[in-house]
């Protein structure tokens, strides 16, 4: 296959198959708590990150992964004490994220090409410094998941009969909000920072349409979440347009056909 | 003998959102109680329980669990806790067994596996509650009062000592109000303590020893229940209510 010639493809497509199979982990748990749109938030904060990145000449997957995760640990403070106010404080975090993204790039002298590139994913991104960060970090989310199953599993079905029972509930909700932010920033060379709570939310969403259970539907859409991005990429390659476009493209018509034989199924 | 005192609440005042919900509210609940809170809605009820278990911090008074003030109580495990649910919640689907499995989780240290006890008590948590031929399906499947049952048993797994409910019959079918009796009446022959926070007793009213009755946020009065009318307990008197049959998600748990 000639799309395994190229050096970067390769690295894409490691760096494409790891993350989709991390960002569904953690996405299952944030659907199951009807967070689905904290991705999202996560994706505008990390932009500051990578402006800083950027204008401090150092790598900005690092600064996007240390401003991310102090975004996300502010949106479950404030998700937590849950102001009848919290919605538009976290709106106003998404905004101050992505203005705070722009113009920092804009002051690095960065090119709207390059902003492009951490928006919708870009090929021909990944370093290979980049690819061990990216490998390293989705191993960490992975591991971190399936080391604390059990506990998250309870806590996001009922917090206060986790508490009751002795669970460290704020640790392990910090827990999930710093998985996402990781994630956010991993799978950043990929899809995008605007299209990557897709990949955390999407697989999940086409796999519960046809699974009972929770595991199943874990399992079933971090399965999803790799093909449908190492496809995505493919894709990206032979249409020529940004894989993070192509990724939930493609993921969005496998919901399609699932959601449209499930009916077809019932009937 | 002293029996053990599950809950010694001495003159507890619980504040919510800068609004004073329970006022000088002293309660003690000994072990192998069985006892019901009742009160109209807004009395402080549910308020209570939330505080006896932990979930609401005290602002003024003591409490302690199990002869433990609260703030050094570590042995979570012992209490079972039913809050008021519309149903069995999120956005992923999951089973029965799952989610009453998970009512094993405070017991298990991080990196012990799921043993066969683990597993015998989530199946007698079920049989309890006559859910065993469900254990694979999806909980949103299940009726109203079956998704109830599930929360129980959900406690039940955990073998608990004490089993603290909020309104564990509100919106549910006869027949579940009959296995939830059956169920916790196997917990209190064994010994367990029932707190259960009740709008009308039913099929309860037979295991309730006492009651404490709220009004506004303080304890009105405490002692034996109020009995039923005479027809209630009669063996052949069916009991129905408006609300209960069939249960849907979306037309109860207004006021939880």
């Amino acid at each position: 296959m000639t799309i395994l010639a190229f050096d970067f493809m390769r690295r894409g497509l490691i760096a494409a198959f790891v993350v989709g199979l991390a960002a569904p982990s953690i996405g299952t748990f944030l659907v199951q708590r009807r967070l689905s749109l904290t991705g999202d938030g996560i994706g505008h904060v990390a932009f500051t990150g990578v402006g800083l990145g950027v204008l401090l000449r150092t790598s900005p997957v690092l600064t996007a992964v240390v401003v991310s995760v102090v975004g996300a640990v502010v949106i479950e403070i404030v998700r937590e004490r849950a102001a009848a106010s919290g919605d538009v404080a976290l709106a106003l975090l998404f905004y101050g994220g992505l203005a705070g993204g722009s113009i920092l790039i804009k002051l690095a002298g960065g090119t709207s090409s390059a902003l492009g590139g951490y928006l919708f994913g870009s090929l021909s991104s990944v370093s290979d410094g980049d690819l061990a960060v990216i490998v390293t970090l989705s191993a960490v989310v992975l591991l971190t998941m399936a080391l604390f199953l059990r506990e998250l599993f309870a806590v996001c079905q009922d917090e206060d009969v986790a508490r009751v029972s002795g669970m460290p509930v704020r640790f392990l909700n910090l827990l999930v909000a710093v998985g996402a932010a990781v994630t956010v920033t991993v799978a950043m060379r990929t899809v995008g920072l605007l299209l990557v709570s897709a990949l955390m939310v999407v697989p999940v969403a086409t796999v519960q349409l046809v699974a009972r259970s929770f595991k199943g539907t874990l399992y079933g859409a971090c399965l999803l979440g790799s093909v449908m991005s190492v496809g995505g990429l493919v894709v990206s390659y032979y249409a020529d347009v940004p894989p993070g476009g192509s990724i939930v493209m493609l993921s969005l018509a496998a919901f399609l056909v699932a959601a449209v034989s499930r009916k077809w199924v019932r009937a | 003998m002293h029996a053990v005192s599950v809950f010694d609440l001495q003159h507890g005042t619980v504040a919510l959102g800068g609004r004073r919900i329970l006022e000088d509210v002293s309660v003690t609940v000994d072990e192998g109680e069985f006892v019901a809170i009742l009160g109209a809605n807004g009395s402080g009820k549910t308020t209570l329980v939330r505080t006896l278990v932990g979930l609401n911090p005290l602002a003024a008074g003591d409490l302690r669990v199990f002869d433990t003030p609260v703030r050094q109580f570590r042995q979570w495990p012992r209490l079972g806790y039913v809050p008021q649910r519309l149903s069995v919640g999120g956005g992923v689907p999951a089973t029965v067994g799952e989610v009453v499995a998970s009512g094993r989780t405070g017991r298990l240290s991080r990196f012990r596996r799921f043993s066969k006890a683990d597993q015998a008590a989530v199946d007698h948590a079920l049989e309890d509650v006559g859910l065993s031929h469900r254990v694979g399906d999806a909980v949103t499947t299940l009726s109203g009062g079956q998704q109830q049952r599930v929360l129980i048993a959900r406690a039940l797994a955990g073998e608990p000592e004490v089993l603290v409910l909020d309104e564990p019959t509100a919106g549910v079918d006869a027949d579940s109000q009959d296995t939830l009796a059956g169920a916790l009446g196997h917990l209190s022959n064994a010994g367990g303590s029932v707190v259960l926070v009740a709008h009308e007793l039913g099929p309860l009213a037979s295991l309730i020893r006492r009651a404490v009755v709220m009004s506004q946020g303080r304890v009105q009065s405490d002692g034996p229940p109020p009995q039923p009318d005479p027809h209630h307990d009669h063996p052949d008197h069916v009991h129905q209510h408006p609300h209960a049959d069939p249960p849907s998600s979306s037309t109860f748990g207004l006021d939880r």
